[in-house]
């Protein structure tokens, strides 16, 4: 909701002005409250009246803003957000306003400006080129930064109007529910996320639990099908992946179920000693080094995906971003247009990417602990929607609902 | 009124005006000079302010400003190429004895153009001003201040009659002209309570430009008149006399475009009918 307030002043009454002004409030289904009203003793003595508008989005407020100034309506007050120019690259000016996930607009020069990508904790950078959220790493010297909370308004998270997507679940997080229903819904909103226009990205953070589980070669499918558009992961999650299609195990035990071989711990160490020798992933794909799993599918399908690293990885695979700040940015740069986020049995990637998604992201988080989808949630992820259960019984249903299509 | 020694249509800032079709000097001068002859013979006084090159537009004298009695209210204009007529109207009426006062910086006003009065006897005179298209409503308020007059506001809805001075005619206390096309309904409401028995104009007879009509008395000077208007005015006592003003609708600008009347008095105690 954004509220304003107009002052209209003159021979308004006589003019018709106000009843105009008034019905031209309702037709654009914003409304109105008169804070105070002066009425002319006489004729000739100017009436005035100061009105508080309300509209559910800067667009409309804006729109009517501009239609109302025409009737002689002005704003009143200024309360555009106050920004101060950034002084040393990576730091911010103090004060500076700190960012939710959730929609926000900026006012600036009396008028509301959408925020275009929402990130919780970042900085607001408003420039000719619109408002936008910057991490702190991000800033430059020059950079104009909203500081304070006047002028900024940030929409609560509004539940009714996403019915569609949660209507099936009304606790956060559940382990009390069908699953078969809740995953042809899930599957439905991946449907609907490609069907929008433009069309919505679906996005995919896989935990090694994924591979461990056996659904590798579900999520495979999906991707080869083209239901996956981007996917985050770990060096955990990508080695197996291409240890169980390259070796047969999974950390070194058998995906088909026999005794751990000889040797087999050291398994993963073999699959990503052998992906460095060909110098990246695609690069082992193309020479034949590896010819199936997600990693695989991905590379042929030229799905992007985003290997984020951490301190304990072995190797790692030559994918991986070492630098965890270089790592988050480029997985920044793949959520613009994402409408749907599988959050798949990863607590680490899980939470690094929900603090870059915006609210309005559909997010399901398939974790067998509901402790993950908790702390999601704790960390400002509200819009995280929990299925609790096993990842891989999870991806089988779901490539089997959608790659019938 | 102000001769056309430098008329001419070099810019568009209105849907009347083509560059391409040019008026013919001579033929404009000897109109002009038509209309000066037909006002005076119906019984008005005309002073000439002198023109001035590179303001083509500076015939159409209505736009100046607002008189009222011996003040006068200098215009904002719009557009550029108008803006450098004021200095020089303001000191034509500066130097007549005039008290110019000025509105506040901020919005447009273009004269007599978007501000006509209703005189009805026995009542206070009302100024009815136009707005959108050339006028901003925020003057309304100053003007009423200015000039000590009550000010009724109307939107202009069509942008072919950007003036009010092109749908709106007030003949005498109880009668106008009006052209319901170049109002909203709020604005032909505040008409209608203003204007007991108007002649509501059809958008084709309103585009010969009939309602920019001088009136002098009980003669009304057209530009065209269609032929019901003409009998529903004679009607009513008129008497209608049309001037060939051809070369200056080129510019979007009729009889009463060419003329700013200065014997208007918006004071309460004056119950004369102006022009």
């Amino acid at each position: 909701m954004i509220t304003e307030t107009v002052e209209l002043a003159g021979h308004i009454l006589d003019s018709l002005t106000l009843p105009k002004v008034l019905d031209m409030v309702i037709s654009r289904e914003a409304d109105y409250r008169i804070v105070e009203m002066e009425v002319g003793r006489t004729n000739l003595d100017p009436s005035r009246v100061l009105l508080e508008l309300t509209t559910g989005d800067s667009e409309t407020m804006n729109k009517l803003i501009a239609e109302l100034h025409i009737q002689g309506a002005n704003l009143v007050g200024d309360a555009d957000a106050e920004v101060v120019a950034c002084e040393t690259a990576g730091v911010l000016p103090a004060g500076f306003y700190a960012t939710t996930n959730l929609p926000t607009r900026v006012r600036i020069g009396g008028t509301w400006i959408e925020v275009s990508y929402p990130e919780m904790d970042c900085a607001l950078v408003v420039d000719e080129t619109g408002a936008r959220a910057v991490p702190m790493h991000a800033v430059r010297p020059g950079d104009p930064v909203v500081v304070g909370q006047r002028g900024v308004t940030v929409e609560p998270p509004r539940r009714a109007r996403d019915r569609s997507a949660f209507e099936f679940m009304n606790s956060d997080a559940s382990s009390e529910k069908p699953k078969g229903l809740i995953v042809a819904r899930v599957a439905d909103r991946v449907r609907a996320a490609h069907r929008a226009t433009p069309p919505g990205k679906v996005l995919a953070v896989c935990g090694p639990a994924v591979i461990h589980t056996g659904a590798g070669p579900d999520l495979a499918r999906l991707v080869a099908a083209g239901w996956i558009d981007v996917l985050f992961a770990g060096n955990g999650f990508a080695t197996h992946d291409i240890e169980s299609n390259m070796l047969g195990t999974s950390l070194g035990v058998s995906m088909a179920g026999e005794a751990s071989g000889e040797e087999g711990h050291s398994n993963h160490l073999v699959a990503i000693n052998e992906v460095r020798r060909h110098g990246s992933i695609a690069a082992a794909v193309k020479r034949g080094a590896l010819t199936g799993g997600v990693m695989f599918e991905c590379c042929t399908h030229h799905v992007p995906f985003v290997l984020g690293g951490s301190v304990r990885d072995d190797g790692p695979l030559p994918d991986v971003i070492t630098d965890v700040v270089a790592a988050a940015d480029a997985m920044r740069s793949h959520l613009p247009g994402v409408g749907v986020a599988l959050m798949l049995a990863s607590t680490l990637h899980a939470i690094a990417t929900g603090n870059l998604l915006a609210a309005s992201v559909e997010t399901f988080c398939i974790d067998i602990n509901q402790a993950v989808v908790t702390k999601l949630a704790d960390r400002g992820s509200h819009q995280a929607l929990g299925i609790v259960t096993d990842v891989g019984l999870f991806l089988r249903e779901l490539a089997d609902n959608l790659c019938r299509d | 009124m102000c001769p056309p020694d430098n008329f001419g249509v070099v810019y568009e800032i209105n849907p009347w005006m083509h560059t391409e079709v040019g008026p013919d000097p001579d033929l404009a001068r000897a109109q002009f000079d038509n209309l000066v002859a037909t006002l005076t013979a119906s019984g008005a006084e005309v002073e000439m302010l002198p023109s001035e090159t590179g303001l083509p537009d500076m015939v159409f004298t209505a736009n100046a400003g607002v008189v009222s009695g011996g003040t006068f209210v200098p215009a904002r204009f719009r557009h550029p190429q108008r803006q450098g007529e004021t200095p020089l109207d303001t000191a034509w009426f500066r130097s007549n004895g005039y008290d110019v006062r000025e509105l506040p910086a901020g919005g447009c006003q273009e004269g007599a153009g978007d501000a006509l009065p209703i005189f009805s006897p026995g009542i206070r005179p009302v100024l009815v001003c136009g707005y959108r298209f050339r006028s901003d409503i925020s003057t309304h308020g100053a003007i009423s201040s200015l000039l000590g007059v009550p000010t009724r506001s109307v939107e202009l809805a069509d942008d072919r009659f950007y003036h009010l001075d092109l749908c709106f005619c007030p003949l005498n206390g109880r009668r106008a002209m009006v052209a319901s096309a170049g109002f909203d309904r709020y604005g032909m409401a505040v008409i209608e309570s203003l204007v007991p028995e108007p002649l509501i104009l059809d958008t084709e007879e309103a585009l010969s430009f009939c309602a920019n009509s001088v009136v002098v008395g009980d003669v009304v000077v057209m530009p065209a008149c269609p032929p019901r208007v003409g009998r529903i005015l004679e009607s009513w006592g008129f008497s209608v006399v049309v001037v060939d003003v051809g070369e200056f609708l080129k510019a979007g600008g009729g009889c009463r475009c060419l003329t700013l009347a200065l014997d208007v008095d918006l004071s309460d105690t004056c119950d004369s009918q102006a022009t």
